[in-house]
């Protein structure tokens, strides 16, 4: 998802939560869903996230263990759902499909010798965000009164697109890309361990003395969620031949490479399928008592997976700040 | 320029008050004092210092500002005796502090002010009750309660002129009540607010048992935690926003 040869280009520095309390955070639903889903099967026998009858919903167990973290610290999150698939991501859509019948079919294999750790690898990578993961999440959301959106197409497009605008203080994903789509700040490892990292766009062009159209096609360059790189074309040598070329197109006729629909990748980041139709609200009241019955009655969660969780949204709510009485 | 002699017990009182609610902070090197206002990062606990210039066997500052690590301060503060001293000099064009105590020297690099959290706000309030115990009283109620809850409740009966100290655990409840002849003084007011444990045990580990505590409290308000070290040349204020009652 998205390209991780961005990292290394990026400015990323680690910013206290003390720096960002009180924000408001657009955050990638998919990403981060797809994160959790990915380290809670992992880690957790499946009899604990799956209802009598098979139907998964580790999604419910991933919410409740990330959100306190927001509230924790005065962070209001906006989820952004994935709307319909862009035209050209559908290869890439269908390369991964495949990725992932290949890892299924390896699965069996892995389940079938008795191989417990790859089959615990790979049962990660056959996670999909199914439809009732994707109901649920938005069920549960609702209940604990966190606000969420449908974007028209890529959620990280239209986050970053809120970020743009001003509409919320960061984007909150893992992935790389929201600087090609835009977006002034994202933070990364909201729901991780320690401190989040602070990735800046304004600082990362600053760092290479290039524009943000310039950017992207760096990014095409090396390669996007739309396009396969040109071979041989890292991050680095990448941004030396934009400074040399100017832009994408002056690179491609310099080597004599072709990259299809260039263009219409461009426009893809620059322009993005966006939606103004959406409001953002901060007085976020959580029904701890209605999302315990949904997690743990409705979908026969096992209650000690989710219990601290629960507890730590409780006791976010309680505590008032210093800065209730200035 | 900032050049100061200080006992190593009175550097470590200090270090130690600010060090429960925060990694790192601005120390402000001030002509008469040293002081320092840090808030933890949920905006839950503050706490407010000064350590006047006698309280140090020398003291020579002009107004500047300096970032520290406080784990690394306090590190270095505890490899001395209780009654060692220990210079402190500030080197302006390195922008690092030269810590000397008994034969061994240390250089500690500086953060850089501005990438520290700015100093918060002091909410004036006005707490119509006031509580004066000694530390070890306090001690004693926060211990209790912790044995049954995670959040304690402080209030102050008016017809009774007591003090109490109450916790509700799942099961087991706890009460320490103090009256009148107990406390080393009591402004009786309406007061009764919640608070969350594990800010009051930080802040409790840093008061000395033997001093007294100054309690300003009101109804859902926050407190005011007053006490004085350093033979009553320093001084600490912490203030704590309280919980929301559910009942």
């Amino acid at each position: 998802m998205g390209n991780s040869d961005l990292r290394s280009l990026a400015s990323i520095t680690e910013l206290p939560f003390a720096e960002c309390t009180g924000s408001t955070v657009a955050v990638d639903a998919h990403n981060w869903l797809y994160r959790y889903l990915t380290t809670t099967v992992k880690w957790t026998n499946d009899a604990v996230y799956t209802t009598n009858d098979g139907t998964e919903v580790a999604n419910l167990i991933g919410v409740i263990k990330g959100l306190p973290k927001f509230f924790e610290h005065e962070l209001v999150p906006i989820f952004v759902f994935d709307g319909g698939v862009t035209e050209l991501k559908d290869d890439e859509v269908e390369r991964r499909r495949e990725q992932r019948r290949d890892a299924e079919e390896q699965l069996e294999a892995a389940k079938e010798r008795g191989d417990a750790v790859a089959a615990a690898r790979l049962e990660a990578r056959t996670q999909r965000l199914t439809e009732t993961i994707q109901e649920t999440t938005r069920e549960l959301l609702s209940i604990l009164d966190v606000p969420y959106i449908d974007a028209p197409a890529e959620g990280e497009a239209q986050a970053s697109y809120m970020n743009r605008i001003g509409d919320v203080d960061y984007v909150g994903s893992e992935d790389y890309d929201t600087l090609l789509f835009g977006a002034p700040r994202t933070l990364r490892g909201i729901t991780s361990k320690g401190h989040p990292e602070l990735m800046d766009l304004e600082a990362t062009l600053d760092r290479h003395d290039i524009t943000y159209e310039q950017l992207v096609d760096v990014g095409i360059l090396c390669g996007t969620d739309f396009n396969e790189g040109v071979h041989g074309i890292g991050p680095k040598t990448a941004i030396k031949l934009i400074h040399q070329h100017g832009d994408l197109f002056a690179v491609l006729e310099a080597r004599g490479e072709h990259i299809s629909h260039a263009d219409r990748i461009r426009e893809l980041f620059f322009d993005p399928p966006v939606t103004d139709d959406y409001t953002i609200r901060t007085d976020v009241n959580p029904d701890v008592d209605a999302a315990r019955e949904y997690v743990v009655d409705t979908w026969e969660i096992d209650a000690s997976e989710v219990e601290r969780g629960f507890e730590r949204i409780e006791s976010s709510m309680v505590q008032t700040g210093l800065n209730d009485w200035l | 320029m900032f050049k100061a002699i200080v006992s190593a017990s009175t550097l470590r009182d200090a270090l130690d008050s600010v060090s429960v609610l925060v990694d790192e902070c601005k120390i402000r090197l001030n002509e008469e004092d040293l002081s320092i206002r840090a808030v933890d990062p949920a905006n839950v606990g503050m706490v407010d210092l000064t350590l006047d210039a006698a309280a140090f066997e020398s003291y020579e500052a002009d107004g500047g500002v300096i970032g520290v690590n406080l784990g690394r301060l306090e590190d270095i503060a505890g490899m001395a005796n209780s009654g060692d001293l220990v210079h402190l000099e500030l080197d302006e064009e390195t922008r690092k502090l030269h810590i000397e105590m008994e034969g061994l020297s240390y250089t500690l690099a500086l953060i850089d002010p501005d990438s520290i959290r700015q100093e918060p706000d002091i909410p004036e309030l006005d707490l119509p009750a006031s509580i004066v115990v000694e530390g070890a009283q306090l001690d004693r109620g926060i211990k209790a309660a912790d044995m049954v809850s995670d959040h304690i409740a402080l209030r102050v009966d008016e017809a009774e002129e007591a003090f109490y100290i109450e916790a509700q655990g799942d099961t087991d409840d706890v009460d320490l009540k103090l009256e009148r002849d107990d406390l080393i003084d009591l402004t009786a007011g309406p007061a009764n607010s919640l608070f969350s444990l594990d800010y009051l045990k930080d802040m409790n580990k840093a008061i000395p048992k033997d001093t007294e505590v100054t309690i300003d409290l009101g109804e859902e308000f926050p407190v005011k935690l007053h006490y004085e070290f350093a033979e009553g040349l320093g001084h600490v204020t912490y203030m704590l926003a309280p919980r929301i009652q559910s009942d």
